[in-house]
């Protein structure tokens, strides 16, 4: 039996299962924190996902190998879906390439050689791909076609940025907020996950293995379709901070969640500290709505938004939080990527000079 | 003197806060107010037991019913399938037989609970004949007659909601809206010539699982003209409008924000079955090639359509760039002059009927004609409502406009063909897009059906309205829709889960 929502379909449907209420029991946590740890890794999608290019480009040069009577060199034309990046474009270019030359298809790029057009396309689930060529007097046309959830995330284009950027983590599980963990020990992060209409608090090593899952669902909370929240560590135990709701849990007894209603006291904005001049830098984004590219600012604290001084990065979509508590010159910046639609964790930090 | 000053820097002072206060609610999400849309069809069925294939009315209906119903799973728009009343699904290796867990704790609208019996009452409707849906512990169990690896599409789409009928034939849903109030289309009482559209008012389910919509109402009026919806979004009666493709380059002009889909609607020419006989095939290929698609989308629909070569959109086969359908005037000429005897088109013309309702499909049966007489091919078009278009006349050709509902080219193809051609049910094996390509080059090479343009699905969208993120499939996702409070001075707090404003713009700030 194939689970759906597991390997089959997506990486985040198998950790994303909902935990009903009995599951807070300890024994029912430890036996999640275990298949969670199996099973959840960072950026899983991009290993499964380059084996499934592979084997996509295979599938395709084998039928195209297939064909009666084609032989001889083909000049291969390559026709990209309109949407696809550069970068997207070329991956999947370089692979069927590849196994065309593998299957002993004699590709040349004479312009009097007989063409070998090979489009791609996607739809709203698949990529399909078409090869088409003339073999004597007919069209041959081959087409297969592969689940998109099933293909590793498109590369976003590098953004030209002053500001030392680096994604640590992604999901397809919507994050709401992300710390990183002092405690030398431990290392890595904690999350705030909104997943399948829960709240989860997730523990992930520096390896971005998720160590431990947390089903939060506090008294009286509700799923919300603007769901916020906040979380910090010290020591062991987090604190999650909802709108009118305070809680804290500790990772060895996770059972033991305490939430009390009160005034949420939510983050002060994001002061990044220079490591060159120790001035203040106060961080900005400038969408407000979801569904477009943001652009951080990064101005010196007392000047105005789009100071001539600021320093700019693009994100692939939305920055959806930002948390500079624990490192003065760092902050972990949350965002969407609209072209994959998963959730990145950015780690970005005030460097001097360019 | 010094009062006035004061009172100045007062005023300066207050337009200050009103206009920080009005950025913040433009950066932040707000509850309440209600969302005023106009659609173009003048009566809707929220049942989907009532939908036909395929229908532009069934489209509209699709529209309304996924406020008020949900679906076992959805697909989002990175190709992802999202657990929606399903948490979990699994699946045998032949994809024959499905598992769907239930999410539990889903309400109705009237507070009652959503039961594995609800899901399988609904999805044996829906699915229909070919499949066996029975109900498991926590969940439904769907078994088919063939494999359907492409159920979750299908499931994601179409009429594929989860309901339960009411004793008085009304359907409940869980979904974040309900029908607070129907009105159906009647005389104005002022002037009882004119008629005053129908309108459905849906109110936000507080308890919705999935949470609670922005908006606390949704007011649809019905069958409005559409240069009248077009002016009511200018003036601010209307927050969404669908705008017809014949207006969409004026509403552009005057500055409207509008979006489009994908291309949702095929309009196309079918041949009645009487004329599929061999010694119509000159007909029907002389048709063919007499037919200006460039110019009906390109200046008839004001580059506002697409030609149309292939039954299944690019977008949802992937491979309809293959198809290829040219003009040759001469060649159509040819076959004219070597008509049989008796053919239609030639001593007696062609009857084309006109199945699809509105002014725009009217010019398109206009346009095919004079195509024709180009190829010496006699048309006669039989308009809906005008004194030549009895029913008791025999129509040899028909110009329908078929609206695609299904995220599956298998099952909108075989739901096409069995619609409009009387077929039957596709082999097992058409998920396999080769094969998909290759039933559809046979339908289009019998030429019983010659597409003409694609149409995508327009609408405006006011300034005010936030968070619109329609589907490129059409679903216009109003639960996570969210307005402008009308006045920023007089903005009470919210009820229910208002969240926290002011700072969305700053990251580091409060959430």
């Amino acid at each position: 039996m194939r689970s759906g929502g597991a390997s089959v379909q997506f990486f985040g449907k198998t950790c994303s299962k909902p935990f009903s209420k009995n599951l807070l029991f300890p024994w029912a946590l430890i036996s999640i924190a275990v298949s969670a740890a199996i099973c959840c890794v960072s950026r899983p999608v991009a290993a499964d996902g380059d084996a499934a290019l592979r084997e996509t480009s295979q599938r395709l040069a084998e039928r195209v190998a297939g064909i009666p009577g084609l032989h001889g060199t083909l000049r291969l034309e390559w026709h990209p879906d309109a949407t696809w990046s550069e970068g997207e474009s070329e991956r999947w270019i370089e692979k069927i390439r590849d196994e065309f030359e593998r299957r002993a298809l004699d590709l040349t790029g004479e312009a009097g050689a007989p063409v070998l057009d090979v489009f791609a396309a996607e739809t709203p689930t698949q990529v399909v791909l078409t090869a088409k060529t003339r073999v004597s007097d007919r069209d041959e046309v081959r087409i297969i076609a592969i689940a998109r959830a099933l293909l590793p995330p498109a590369a976003s284009p590098a953004a030209p940025i002053r500001l030392e950027r680096q994604m640590i983590y992604e999901s397809p599980n919507r994050i709401l907020d992300a710390a990183s963990v002092e405690n030398a020990d431990m290392g890595g992060l904690v999350l705030l996950l909104y997943r399948n209409y829960e709240l989860v608090a997730l523990r992930v090593d520096a390896r971005g293995v998720v160590k431990q899952s947390v089903s939060l669902n506090p008294v009286n909370w509700k799923p919300s379709r603007d769901p916020r929240g906040e979380i910090r560590m010290r020591g062991t135990v987090v604190s999650v901070e909802l709108p009118g709701k305070s809680c804290e849990f500790s990772w060895e007894s996770p059972a033991d969640l305490k939430c009390r209603a009160e005034k949420s006291l939510w983050r002060a904005e994001t002061l990044l500290t220079s490591p060159c001049d120790r001035s203040d830098w106060k961080l900005f984004s400038s969408g407000s709505e979801p569904n477009a590219k943001d652009v951080l600012q990064v101005v010196p604290d007392g000047t105005l938004r789009e100071s001539s001084a600021a320093v700019l990065s693009e994100f692939p979509g939305p920055i959806l939080s930002s948390n500079g508590e624990q490192d003065p010159s760092s902050a972990l910046v949350v965002a969407r990527n609209l072209r994959t639609g998963n959730y990145e964790i950015y780690e970005i930090t005030l460097a001097c000079g360019n | 003197m010094r009062f006035t000053k004061l009172r100045w820097l007062a005023a300066i002072s207050a337009a200050v806060v009103a206009l920080a206060a009005f950025a913040a609610q433009a950066a932040t999400p707000h509850y309440g107010g209600t969302l005023h849309v106009k659609l173009r069809a003048s009566s809707v069925s929220l049942d989907p037991r009532e939908w036909a294939p395929g229908s532009l009315s069934a489209a509209a209906g699709e529209k309304l019913a996924s406020l008020v119903y949900d679906r076992l799973v959805t697909l989002d728009d990175h190709a992802k399938f999202q657990s929606a009343l399903a948490t979990e699904w699994s699946h045998d290796a032949a994809g024959r037989n499905w598992q769907f867990k239930l999410r539990s704790g889903v309400r109705f609208s009237d507070g009652s609970l959503l039961t594995p019996a609800d899901a399988v009452v609904s999805m044996q409707i829906s699915l229909g004949k070919g499949f066996e849906v029975t109900s498991v512990e926590n969940g439904v169990a769907i078994r088919a007659a063939h494999p359907v690896p492409d159920l979750l599409e299908q499931l994601a789409s179409g009429r594929n909601f989860v309901f339960r009928p009411k004793p008085d034939g009304t359907l409940l849903g869980t979904g974040p809206f309900f029908v607070a109030e129907s009105v159906a289309a009647a005389p104005a009482e002022a002037n009882p010539t004119a008629i005053k559209p129908a309108k459905i008012k849906f109110q936000a389910n507080e308890g919705a699982w999935s949470g609670r919509p922005f908006v606390d109402f949704v007011e649809v009026t019905l069958g409005e003209p559409p240069l009248r919806q077009l002016l009511d979004l200018q003036v601010g009666k209307a927050d969404i409008a669908e705008i017809a493709p014949d207006l969409v380059r004026k509403g552009r002009q005057e500055g409207l924000r509008i979006w489009n889909s994908s291309p949702q609607t095929l309009v196309a020419l079918r041949f009645d079955e009487a004329l599929a006989a061999p010694a119509s095939d000159q007909l029907r290929e002389a048709l063919w090639l007499a037919l200006d698609r460039d110019t009906m989308a390109n200046v008839l629909l004001q580059r506002e359509a697409q030609p149309a070569d292939s039954l299944l959109p690019q977008w949802l086969s992937g491979y309809a760039f293959l198809f290829e359908s040219p003009m040759n005037l001469q060649r159509a000429r040819e076959l004219r002059a070597a008509f049989p005897a008796g053919v239609p088109g030639a001593a007696q013309p062609l009857r084309l009927r006109v199945d699809a309702p509105g002014d725009l499909f009217k010019l398109m049966g206009e346009r095919v004609a004079v195509n024709a007489r180009q190829a010496n091919l006699a048309v006669q078009v039989m308009l809906p409502g005008s004194a030549n278009n009895s029913p008791a006349l025999a129509a040899g050709l028909h110009l329908f406009a078929w609206r695609y509902d299904s995220l599956s080219p298998r099952a909108e193809l075989e739901a096409f063909v069995k619609q409009l051609l009387g077929g039957a049910d596709l082999p097992a094996n058409m998920t396999d897009p080769e094969q998909l390509f290759a039933q559809e080059r046979r339908l289009l090479e019998e030429r019983r059906i010659l597409p003409l343009v694609l149409l995508p699905e327009y609408a405006g969208v006011r300034a005010n309205v936030h968070n619109w993120n329609a589907s490129p499939w059409g679903d216009w996702r109003l639960a996570d829709v969210w307005l402008d409070s009308e006045d920023p001075m007089t903005t009470k707090a919210p009820t229910g889960p208002q969240k926290n404003s002011s700072t969305a713009r700053n990251p580091g700030a409060r959430p």
